[in-house]
């Protein structure tokens, strides 16, 4: 009788209920998934595994690991280095890791130094530089890659079809290295992920309190020390969970190496999974375990920097006051640089894409030679890009955009509200074992690598037939982009007094009208900060739905995947344009409208 | 041992002014208060002395070096100004322990490791901080925390002292006893404190001399029983004391014998001024502090000054705040005993002793002292 009055009184409470719930259904949604793909790694799939093996599909076999782990000699005339091991595996890992190095090395830098000079100098064009800094982060992540390979391209490297505008117009051919390979994928995905290291950094700079800096200016510690002794360890543990964040991000990041890395064989984990996902499922599901084992170790190391002895929350004090660094004579160079700097990176993107989806032949950017029938054309047979229309008239492309805004719609409402729900449970309960439970299970998703994540719906699939078609896109976005809104659900609900709410429960207000007329209003910007970014995310995702779409022209995203591999390069840059555009419209109106922002829910 | 000279400051946030035209003087060894409601300018000006914040103009000199001049285009950054800060929020680095903060202005003074040893263990010793040495910031109670901070500002030992409401977030018993620290530390130090507050408590009982501001230009400067008996203006006598002075509207008029006659709503009355002034206004404002209301327990009409009658009493042990209503005036009045008086009880009251004040009640100025006799 005790122990069912107990009962009741835990659930008599919504924030319990919330987090019961949440907590069986994160179960359901990550944990179950990942023991599916677990048992997948030993299981004997159709076709090739099948013939290699000799044993039908469906029976236990250790045939994958052997095969991709420790197959280190297999006669070839190189040694290891031409073992399908060091190939299909090793040599791929190696690649991975040094390309997330470097990119989470470039983005924390360079996203850090100019968070640094937005919030702590008087650096000039400060509103136009923090608003065009977020724009790489916006577009897709390829198109950069794109931009990269459009730009440095030539016939002397890589399969060499055509010369890019580098080659054409200055007539500079750049090496092979600067094209493809290691280095433009880490400088790509570096120059992509700086804005959010940027919005993280920034975060962190704007809470930190200036009278620490101030405390040591004035007992007499040169301007060096202050960044080396106080400034940066101080900020220290959050700049090292940032880098944490982007390594993971970066790690599973797997447009950029198809762009700039397959052409010339070079392959990272990302890549080397979704080419076996075709033809040895069993060992890519390995591939997929070892990305999340990554993720896994990163979320447990970045855990074990917070809840230390020195404990690094600091009072904003009076922060209005802070004086800013004065530049004095190098302000004007270091604005002048940035801005160009940002023009390169966030705008002239944009304007190639422009110009490629209006030229008739490639590599001539004369007037006669531009047209806007990619655009706006109607029956059109000359176009001869699997489509006879301008993707504004065309059909299956309208049916693409109609499928794209329906899945990041659907996804921001679900994610958004879920996260507004999660952040309450989890502040009103928290320091309960429950609350971290769904704390962490909540944000699980982030640190699962999207194509890993995508392969292991793809496995769920196959046993529960019924995740299929846009329900299971819908499924597995609403899950990854959880943790963007349960991030801005907490810092929103942490900032409101708790005695807000108790105030309405003392007049006997519902709880449902608690949320909806006072709780979600007086943060109404955070929450919906908490909806714009999975719908962003959705918008330029591929590597998540690629694996689950019924066919490539299902979504804008996979479409342009499509176009890009055909070389329809009109209709690829056309559709890029679009997703931008598309993208940037209505994170602009939701911005003007409410007051949310992207850089409000990751920052803080 | 430096003074300390502000000319003409003045800062611009915007198109606002947040100090105008301030012109300071600070001697060394002085105990200086910066007093006012928030948004005064106090913080400003205090930042401004130590380098945090730059002028927009004016001029500064802190011993015989000029820190800022817009003139001249001299501006020495806070590293160089050999001064001392206390910030409100203590600002301790959450990643140092107690004997790291302490010690970490000293390093930077290219101290040798047991001068550093010594010089923290005094300092531990004399704010009784010892046994925390190894705790970190975020283990210490905010009474804990602000010894530190002040240990961590006394370290190198600066001539020149600056405290931003170093008090205001600490509890009303902490808050007494740190008080009576800080005098104490002042005495031992010798050195020349600065403190900024908006509690005209803390800037009495600690100051040697008050600068009180409102909206960014001084009001009056001077040691504090002179801010209180002989207030510039209005605005100083109201910020100034507790419960507040009372104030009374009435029209006046000179008389042959150098005295002024006052008519007010309630009843009118002669004043004999201290010294001799020229009246030229017959709008005024008469200023009576509470303890100058004397109250007559014994009533007879008509008998002994006014006829008032108890609005409210409130005896605090100490002393008794009583208001009290004259026709349709409330005046306060406070006696220094424990008396409760019922409400609605008739009294006598009368004007005691020469600091009774006139304003002039437009310009708000202060014009004179002196007694009041009703008649």
């Amino acid at each position: 009788m005790l122990f069912g009055n107990k009962v009741v009184v835990f659930f008599s409470k919504p924030a319990n209920v919330i987090l019961v719930v949440f907590f069986v259904l994160l179960c359901m949604l990550t944990l179950y998934p990942l023991l599916t793909l677990v048992s997948e790694t030993f299981t004997v799939h159709a076709g090739r595994e099948s013939i290699a093996t000799g044993q039908k599909r469906g029976t236990l076999s250790l045939y994958s690991f052997k095969k991709l782990l420790f197959t280190l000699d297999d006669g070839g005339e190189q040694g290891y280095k031409s073992s399908t091991s060091w190939i299909q595996f090793y040599s791929p890992l190696f690649n991975t890791l040094s390309v997330s190095l470097l990119s989470s090395f470039l983005a924390i830098l360079f996203g850090g130094v100019v968070a640094w000079l937005v919030t702590r100098t008087n650096i000039r064009f400060k509103k136009f530089i923090s608003a065009v800094f977020v724009f790489p982060y916006i577009m897709p992540s390829w198109t950069l890659a794109m931009f990269w390979s459009n730009f440095f391209k030539n016939v002397n490297v890589g399969p060499g079809t055509s010369n890019g505008i580098m080659a054409a117009v200055f007539g500079i051919m750049m090496p092979e290295w600067f094209v493809y390979g290691f280095f433009p994928i880490s400088m790509v995905l570096g120059l992509h992920y700086a804005p959010f290291a940027y919005i993280l950094i920034g975060g962190i700079l704007r809470n930190m309190d200036a009278n620490l800096e101030e405390a040591a200016s004035i007992l007499k510690t040169p301007r060096w020390r202050i960044v080396s002794r106080i400034t940066l360890p101080i900020v220290m543990p959050a700049m090292l969970s940032t880098l944490l964040l982007v390594f993971a991000s970066t790690m599973s990041a797997y447009a950029v190496p198809v762009f700039l890395g397959s052409p010339v064989r070079y392959y990272v984990l990302s890549t080397k999974m979704m080419s076996l996902m075709s033809t040895y499922k069993g060992q890519g599901y390995i591939i997929a375990s070892v990305m999340i084992i990554f993720g896994v170790v990163i979320l447990a190391i970045n855990q074990s920097f917070t809840g230390k002895r020195k404990s690094f929350t600091t009072v904003t004090g009076k922060s209005s006051q802070i004086s800013l660094v004065n530049l004095k004579k190098a302000n004007w160079p270091i604005a002048l640089i940035l801005m160009i700097v940002l023009v390169l990176l966030a705008i002239l993107p944009l304007v190639s894409f422009a110009l490629e989806s209006v030229i008739i032949k490639a590599g001539d950017y004369s007037l006669s030679n531009m047209t806007l029938d990619f655009w706006i054309g109607r029956n059109l047979d000359y176009l001869d890009q699997g489509d006879a229309n301008g993707i504004l008239f065309s059909p299956k492309v309208l049916k693409a955009l109609g499928n794209s805004l329906l899945l990041g719609i659907s996804c921001a409402v679900i994610a958004g509200t879920c996260g507004v729900l999660v952040g309450y449970g989890i502040v009103k309960r928290r320091g309960t074992w429950l609350s971290g439970a769904v704390n962490n299970l909540s944000f699980f998703p982030y640190l699962l690598p999207s194509l890993a994540f995508g392969a292991i719906y793809l496995a769920m699939s196959g046993k529960l037939p019924f995740i299929n078609g846009m329900f299971a896109l819908i499924l597995i976005g609403s899950v990854k982009y959880l943790p963007f809104a349960s991030r801005s659900g907490i810092n929103a609900m942490l900032q409101l007094s708790n005695e807000i709410e108790e105030a309405a429960v003392i007049v006997n207000v519902p709880w449902w009208k608690r949320m909806t007329r006072i709780i979600f209003p007086i943060q109404k910007s955070s929450f919906l900060s908490g909806y714009l970014l999975p719908f962003v995310s959705c918008m330029r995702e591929l590597s998540l739905f690629t694996l689950l779409v019924p066919t490539s022209d299902t979504l804008l995203t996979t479409m342009l995947m499509q176009y890009s591999e055909k070389g329809w390069d009109q209709f690829g840059n056309a559709i890029n344009l679009l997703i931008i555009i598309v993208v940037l419209i209505i994170n602009f109106a939701v911005n003007k409208l409410t007051g949310a922002s992207i850089d409000k829910g990751i920052g803080a | 041992m430096p003074e300390i000279i502000l000319e003409n400051i003045t800062k611009m946030f915007g198109k606002t002014a947040a100090v105008d035209h301030l012109d300071l003087l600070i001697h060394s060894g002085d105990f200086i208060t910066l007093l006012g409601p928030s948004g005064c300018g106090k913080t400003t000006t205090l930042r401004m002395i130590a380098g945090l914040e730059t002028p927009t103009e004016g001029k500064i000199t802190i011993g015989d070096r000029v820190v800022f001049s817009s003139e001249d285009g001299i501006n020495i950054p806070p590293n160089k100004r050999d001064v001392g800060f206390l910030f409100q929020n203590y600002a301790l680095w959450p990643h140092m322990t107690v004997y790291q903060n302490i010690a970490f202005g000293l390093e930077n003074l290219k101290w040798s490791k047991p001068d550093i040893e010594s010089r923290v263990a005094e300092l531990l010793a004399l704010l009784k901080i010892e046994p925390f040495s190894k705790r970190y910031p975020s283990e210490l109670s905010g009474g804990q925390q602000q010894r530190v901070a002040i240990a961590r500002t006394l370290a190198p030992n600066p001539k020149v002292l600056f405290l931003d409401e170093p008090l205001s977030n600490l509890d009303a018993k902490l808050r007494l006893e740190m008080r009576t620290e800080l005098k104490r530390l002042h005495l031992s130090t010798k050195a020349t404190f600065v403190y900024v507050t908006h509690d005209q408590l803390e800037a009495m009982t600690l100051s040697t001399k008050v600068c009180l501001m409102k909206n960014g230009i001084m009001q009056q400067y001077a040691p504090p029983l002179e801010v209180y008996s002989q207030p510039a203006n209005l605005f100083a006598a109201d910020f100034v004391g507790n419960p507040a002075m009372n104030f009374i509207d009435a029209k006046a008029a000179c008389r042959p014998d150098g005295s002024v006659g006052l008519k007010a709503d309630s009843f009118s009355g002669v004043f004999m001024p201290d010294e001799k002034f020229k009246l030229d206004c017959s709008d005024v404002v008469i200023g009576i502090r509470p303890e100058f209301i004397g109250i007559h327990d014994e009533f007879q009409p008509g008998l002994q000054g006014l006829d008032a009658t108890v609005y409210s009493n409130m005896p605090s042990g100490m002393e008794t705040t009583v208001k009290l209503k004259v026709g349709e005036t409330i005046l306060t009045s406070v006696i220094f005993r424990g008396v409760d008086y019922p409400v609605d009880k008739k009294v006598g009251i009368s004007f005691l002793g020469d600091d009774i004040l006139l304003f002039d009640k437009e310009s708000g100025l202060k014009l004179v002292s002196g007694s009041l006799k009703t008649e």
